[in-house]
């Protein structure tokens, strides 16, 4: 009989933020006495990084924690593992709980891999005599056998990856959270991690899972939480919630933001694959010369490519091409990002300034569509050598 | 299976929940240790040696200053000994004040990813301490032989002493993390106070010299007390220093005092660190 494993209930949470934040004995002091001599309470810039959010997860349910950035996701997750308290609101939680927001928190370069596994698996809430159980295979899923009783330091950023995600990856709490980390490590390793979390996932544990890798959510999960700045926007099956989350996005062949606009020359968001992409983009207003970021993001957020251009006076506006047969079928975005040239502060940054689709006709695509075989369509030519 | 259930609010833990959940979290406690003692005599060459060197310096310029220039009184027990026994009890809570008031601040990566009972920190150096505290002592023994001086029963003592050292130790160690999560600035009172705490402590000298007038500030250093009953355990100098006995109340209050401070402060550890 499924019971309710982990209750959350009307939980916020608040963030000061701001010049008022004082680290030290002189601001502090200089704020108070900021505050008696103008006799008025400053207000203190807080922010609510989390209102309200409400929802309950069943024992042996796989639930994905989706949003923008900025949309509370982390924070969420910490409440849940008790790393922060909320401001308002209550979580019940019933059984051992292991939370993985880091991959390799507390290894100390200066100990072995064998001492740092005992070392984060103790951190991680394994007992010693887990840890000795299970060491063996930890070791060889990590594939850094011969290297176990080598300081850390000595390792490559890679195999101290392996080293660490395999000792998570092989905690057996009742309930396990995770906070994109399984975006660590090489193509291979990357897949490995991804059949364990789903061993982990179909094995019965409860596992809470934050991403923004849209296609690994679909796959595990059987419900789908969407938080859109720090509240609730839907909770419903991966299908559902994703497409709720995208649609927010907008569906549009225009953008404008204060100094831009941004548009579609052939006004269509659809595209084929052989078709090249061309959009347009005019200056509103007279500004200084700036540094003008374009960059190209795909469903799973992931930036495809950057481009960079320093925008002059003289220039009223620019056509940009995406050249055809590079990209696969998909959803994409375009961002734009504005940088003063010599401090490159931001001046304006939008995600998903302009969205649109790829469709294909080829064979060959429709034929793997259900695996996405690389972020670009295959760019190579091949020569015969006699 | 019986499954536990906690509650997550605003208010934390009840105290009575957070003193069960240190006991259960005593694995990682003995693994901080652990792991402290391998970083710190890891891949030194002389490993254990450096536990002797700075209190041997120390133990140098204290005895020159207070022995060969200022030629204290010392009860006739040649001014070496008495300075080191002085200097066992005082460089032991020296270290652990150190090490246990620096130990939050860290561990600032692992606050912001992992949950334990953040008490765990400060009270994990206790061992690392323990342990450069008997290195000291070999050195007391070895200077004691050449000396050809021997310990009397006073020595049953001893446990006591190092333990209100401990004592001492972990209220400092729970008073300055915990502040200055808050305030940087106690980063650096800290080193400054042990620096200062040290001349004010009867280390090289009795606390008889101290003259009348300022003996009342003067016993309100709970070291006093330690240093004198570490160094009377060990080679038998004046009396058993009774005032002891004030000093474990101030400090039991000043436990109880920053438990709460610090659990207060546990509270927004993660978010201001």
């Amino acid at each position: 009989m499924k019971s309710t494993i982990i209750k959350v209930q009307n939980i916020s949470k608040e963030f000061q933020i701001g010049r008022n934040r004082s680290n030290d004995l002189r601001s502090t002091l200089m704020n108070k006495i900021g505050k008696l001599l103008t006799f008025s309470n400053r207000k203190e810039e807080k922010f609510w990084a989390i209102k309200d959010v409400s929802f309950n997860i069943e024992q042996g349910e796989v639930v994905g924690i989706i949003g923008s950035n900025g949309a509370g996701k982390s924070t969420l997750l910490k409440i849940l593992s008790r790393i922060t308290l909320p401001t308002l609101g209550r979580v019940e939680i019933t059984g051992k709980v292991s939370s993985l927001l880091e991959v390799g928190t507390g290894f100390h370069p200066e100990l072995t891999g064998r001492e740092n596994v005992f070392l984060n698996g103790a951190l991680l809430g394994m007992r010693k005599e887990e840890i000795k159980n299970r060491f063996d295979e930890i070791v060889a899923f990590s594939g850094i056998k011969k290297f176990i009783d080598t300081p850390v330091k000595h390792y490559s950023s890679g195999m101290y990856v392996r080293l660490a995600f395999a000792v998570a990856a092989h905690l057996e709490p009742d309930i396990l959270l995770v906070d994109e980390v399984l975006s660590v490590g090489d193509a291979e390793f990357r897949r490995k991690s991804l059949r364990k979390m789903n061993g982990i996932a179909q094995g019965g544990k409860t596992v809470v899972f934050v991403s923004h890798n849209l296609s690994a959510i679909s796959s595990m999960c059987s419900r789908v939480i969407v938080l859109d700045n720090g509240q609730i926007s839907i909770i419903a099956d991966p299908k559902t919630a994703i497409s709720t989350y995208l649609s927010k996005f907008k569906d549009s062949l225009y953008f404008s933001s204060n100094d831009f606009k941004l548009s579609f020359v052939r006004n269509t968001q659809s595209y084929r694959h052989d078709e090249q992409i061309e959009v347009k983009i005019e200056r509103k207003r007279i500004f200084e010369p700036i540094l003008f970021f374009l960059a190209l993001r795909n469903y799973e957020q992931n930036r495809i490519f950057v481009s960079e251009k320093m925008w002059k006076l003289s220039i009223v506006s620019w056509k940009i091409v995406i050249p055809a047969n590079l990209l696969m079928e998909g959803k994409y975005f375009l961002e734009i990002t504005t940088k003063e040239p010599v401090s490159h502060k931001i001046i304006e940054s939008s995600e998903t300034a302009l969205s649109f689709n790829i469709i294909s006709r080829d064979i060959l695509m429709e034929k793997y569509k259900i695996n996405r075989l690389g972020f670009i369509a295959d760019p190579l030519k091949w020569i015969i050598c006699d | 299976m019986e499954q536990k259930k906690y509650v997550i609010s605003p208010s934390g833990l009840s105290y009575l929940s957070k003193i069960k959940e240190i006991f259960e979290y005593r694995e990682l406690l003995w693994m901080l240790a652990w792991r402290d003692f391998k970083v710190k005599y890891a891949q030194s060459l002389l490993g254990f040696a450096w536990a002797i060197i700075d209190p041997v310096f120390t133990l140098i310029i204290l005895t020159f200053i207070f022995g060969t220039v200022a030629k204290v009184d010392t009860s006739g027990i040649p001014h070496p000994i008495y300075t080191l026994a002085g200097l066992c009890g005082w460089v032991f809570f020296s270290s652990l004040a150190n090490d246990a008031g620096r130990s939050i601040l860290g561990a600032q990566n692992m606050i912001k990813k992992i949950y334990f009972p953040r008490l765990i920190l400060p009270l994990s150096k206790i061992f690392t301490s323990l342990i450069d505290l008997s290195i000291v002592l070999i050195c007391m023994i070895i200077l004691m032989i050449f000396y050809q001086y021997a310990p009397g029963s006073n020595i049953l003592w001893l446990p006591f002493f190092i333990m209100i050292a401990i004592l001492a130790g972990i209220v400092v160690g729970i008073w300055i993390s915990a502040l200055t999560i808050r305030y940087r600035d106690f980063k650096h009172i800290l080193p400054l106070g042990l620096r200062l705490g040290m001349y004010a402590t009867p280390i090289a000298y009795p606390a008889s010299a101290v003259p009348d007038k300022y003996q009342f500030f003067f016993f309100l250093n709970p070291m006093a007390g330690v240093v004198e009953g570490v160094r009377w355990s060990l080679v038998g100098t004046g009396d058993f220093p009774i005032y002891i006995f004030g000093s474990l109340t101030l400090l039991l209050i000043l436990l109880i005092w920053g438990l709460i401070y610090f659990n207060q402060m546990e509270k927004v550890m993660a978010d201001i660190i």
